[in-house]
């Protein structure tokens, strides 16, 4: 069910998938510097899956899963072909695809360009690319995300990002990129498009 | 609202529009306390950011994806655009009224009677007093085919950035009509702003 293979080389059509995504922003990285990075497990475009799916390392979906997805130590990447219809709980979610449920992460949640998201999300921090489509609500307040989350799950998380008390839209705006920026080099294994 | 071929004047870049009512109400919120926030344009990092560190709910309504415009403003059975305009809208978590509505131009592109069904739908899911903020073209006769992207910048002013579009007719609605078709959000203020739109604030009655 599950694939083994180096980030971003477990698709079956890896290259293809690569040169007909459109380029990302010079924050990416390479695919080649992404696919230095360790290993996670894949579920390729052609699987589908009705259930509960639950795991301790990272994860990249690229076909059907509808049920619940819960890897509350691990990052999962929603990739492009990916559709998920599932209330999905990890430690950072990626989303390239498209998701229906809601979506919870002790660390950070980024909607990418590409990305249809229906449904609720919670994180500490959370961002979403300009054109990316989402229809649903986004809960950053530390203590709703701990309630949704529990504590534990929490501990090392990121302060969420932002401080309007101090008046620094911008300043904010710039932290916002950078979730941006580390969730392109550091959370989305494959680094694609 | 009929339609037009020819180019809206906002070919050039987007001017940073100074709104009052948008600055007087985000600064008067209070950041210490939990607010919830409806926008009913597309998610922005900017407004995120303008309220992530606050103890915010923020949630998009995006009526322009996948047709929610067309849909509503087509609807004629009044039963039918109940539940349509209430399907526009994100679930709603019945522990968490909304506080505040950025409907931004969004009223421009709506019909009286689905401007109606819409506000009487988040009106159901607010608290009394509520606010909603919305800019209403309303010196010029045309506006562009579709709605902007108003984004706060980080000195509160709005940017629209929005691709260059075609035009078509402006509904000019004014004061007096919006007082009979926001249902219970009735107008609080209204001022004139220096591109020719009318920025709105309303409070939902109790």
């Amino acid at each position: 069910m599950f694939e083994r293979g180096k980030k971003d080389e477990g698709l079956d059509e890896g290259a293809d998938f690569r040169s007909a995504a459109p380029p990302r922003s010079s924050e990416s990285p390479s695919p080649k510097a992404a696919s230095r990075g360790g290993e996670c497990a894949v579920i390729g475009r052609s699987i589908e899956i009705n259930g509960d799916v639950r795991g301790n390392e990272d994860l990249r979906i690229e076909g059907d899963v509808s049920g619940t997805v819960e890897l509350r130590n691990s990052n999962l990447t929603i990739g492009k072909e990916g559709k998920v219809r599932a209330d999905v709980y990890a430690k950072s979610v990626t989303v390239d695809g498209t998701t229906e449920g809601d979506l919870y992460a002790s660390e950070r949640i980024v909607v990418h360009i590409s990305a249809n998201v229906r449904g609720n999300i919670t994180a500490p921090k959370v961002g979403i690319e300009e054109g990316a489509k989402f229809k649903g609500s986004i809960e950053m307040d530390q203590g709703a995300v701990e309630k949704a989350l529990g504590k534990a799950h929490l501990q090392g998380a990121i302060k969420p990002v932002g401080d309007r008390q101090s008046g620094k839209a911008a300043d904010a705006k710039v932290g916002q990129k950078d979730v941006l920026k580390e969730a392109a080099s550091g959370l989305n294994p494959s680094g694609v498009r | 609202m009929g339609r037009a071929t020819a180019r809206a004047p906002m070919d050039k870049p987007a001017a940073a529009l100074n709104a009052p009512l948008f600055r007087l109400l985000v600064d008067q919120l209070d950041t210490a306390g939990r607010h919830v926030i409806l926008d009913l344009g597309a998610a922005s990092t900017p407004m995120l950011s303008l309220f992530g560190g606050s103890r915010c709910r923020v949630e998009i309504a995006d009526l322009a994806c996948d047709g929610g415009i067309g849909r509503i403003n087509t609807e004629t059975d009044p039963d039918i655009l109940v539940t349509t305009a209430e399907s526009l809208l994100p679930r709603h978590q019945s522990d968490d009224d909304v506080d505040l509505v950025f409907c931004w131009d969004m009223l421009n592109y709506l019909k009286p009677e689905a401007i109606s069904a819409l506000m009487n739908a988040i009106a159901a899911r607010a608290h009394a007093g509520a606010l909603a903020h919305a800019l209403i073209v309303y010196s010029e006769r045309s506006m562009p085919d579709r709605p902007g992207r108003f984004v706060p910048t980080g000195e509160l002013k709005l940017v629209n950035h929005a691709a260059p579009a075609a035009t078509m007719e402006a509904p000019r609605y004014s004061p007096e009509f919006l007082g009979r078709i926001m249902g219970n959000f009735a107008i609080e203020h209204a001022r004139l702003l220096a591109n020719g739109m009318q920025e709105f604030l309303f409070r939902l009655r109790t």
